[in-house]
């Protein structure tokens, strides 16, 4: 009945070949990285243009070009991250402690800014990043959280199978 | 005329699935080459089958893949994975069928309905086999045979693929096999 003549075997290794590449780690941690160094450099951007005072239109105008950039590559490394490569949980992980770290090391640095130097701009700048390690702590947990699960069910799966082997 | 073959390994079969889904959802590599290696085969005869020619088959069959590997991880019953894959390839013949139609003066003419309109091609004298007369058959009744007898879809995971409710799959089923039936009958006479 089944005529249909099978794939050549190179077809296989195409396959993998295209998984391994769909599932670059480095290319998803690229992305979080961008997203980070984006939110810092959007954070220092507005940080300052909230603090400088009597700015002329066309420093106000700079920062806030300055500021959508910062926001349109966040959006974008977002977006990839979301739709194109799309993190499995053991890689969320990774990116979540990244982020926290990242977002902790930001945030000990405006507050060593604030207390040393007289720069006005590091208050705002802490409590933005402050914020930003909120998020960055909340998507670590859950991600944490989500791997424990799935660790379980692979467990519970894994037993059921070798039950019904026997 | 056909028999179901193998009841599907059901129950075993299912959380074999599922349990592939879930390591890949952690993100084991292997478990991606492991779901290749099991499901390649049937995603492939599939769509070769509907597509009719190996090269665009092959290019399908890269975009199938790409979507799988960029969805899994929003699966959320592992279970269904049989159903998922094939909805996926489904859908990505029928992007591929819009595509080619779109550059037909057709308006917004439903694909589907249209698939069903098309003409079986010629059944050549010399046919041996069903397969044959199989590929005979327009396009829904085709993809309905294909699934049920030869992929071992069941009805409920047949209706959740092609998206439209048992009924209807049913339906499908009965002129399909009616269509076959002709079309065995005539080779046969021929």
């Amino acid at each position: 009945m089944n005529a249909i003549q099978l794939p050549d075997p190179s077809v296989v290794s195409g396959l993998e070949h295209l998984a391994r590449t769909e599932l670059s780690l480095r290319a998803r941690i690229g992305h979080v990285l961008l997203a980070l160094v984006a939110s810092a450099m959007t954070i220092v951007v507005v940080s300052l243009w909230l603090t400088e005072p009597a700015l002329p239109a066309r420093t106000t105008t700079a920062f806030a070009m300055m500021t959508a950039i910062g926001l349109g590559w966040v959006a974008y490394s977002i977006w990839v991250l979301q739709a194109k490569r799309v993190m499995l949980a053991k890689q969320r992980v990774v990116a979540g402690r990244l982020a926290s770290l990242f977002a902790a090391a930001f945030t000990l640095g405006c507050l060593a800014l604030g207390i040393a130097t007289t720069v006005r701009a590091a208050w705002p700048a802490l409590a933005m990043s402050v914020l930003l390690l909120a998020v960055a702590l909340v998507l670590w947990r859950r991600a944490e959280a989500a791997h424990a699960r799935l660790l379980a069910r692979r467990d519970t799966l894994e037993r059921e199978l070798a039950r019904g082997a026997r | 005329m056909l028999t179901k073959p193998n009841p599907t390994d059901s129950a075993n079969g299912r959380t074999a699935d599922e349990l592939l889904v879930v390591r890949c959802q952690l993100g084991e590599p292997e478990a991606f080459d492991d779901l290749i290696a099991r499901w390649h085969r049937p995603l492939w005869q599939y769509i070769r089958r509907m597509s009719g020619r190996d090269d665009e088959a092959h290019d399908l069959l890269q975009e199938v893949w790409v979507r799988v590997i960029r969805g899994i991880a929003r699966l959320r019953d592992g279970s269904r994975l049989r159903a998922w894959l094939f909805g996926i390839t489904r859908r990505t013949l029928m992007d591929r069928l819009r595509r080619e139609y779109a550059a037909l003066p057709l308006g917004d003419v439903d694909v589907t309905e249209l698939a069903a309109d098309v003409e079986p091609i010629d059944i050549e004298a010399d046919l041996a086999s069903l397969d044959a007369a199989l590929e005979t058959l327009p396009t829904i009744e085709r993809e309905v045979l294909t699934l049920f007898y030869l992929r071992d879809l069941s009805l409920a995971e047949l209706a959740d693929t092609l998206n439209v409710p048992v009924g209807t799959v049913k339906s499908r089923l009965f002129r399909a096999r009616k269509l076959l039936r002709a079309a065995m009958q005539e080779r046969c006479d021929s």
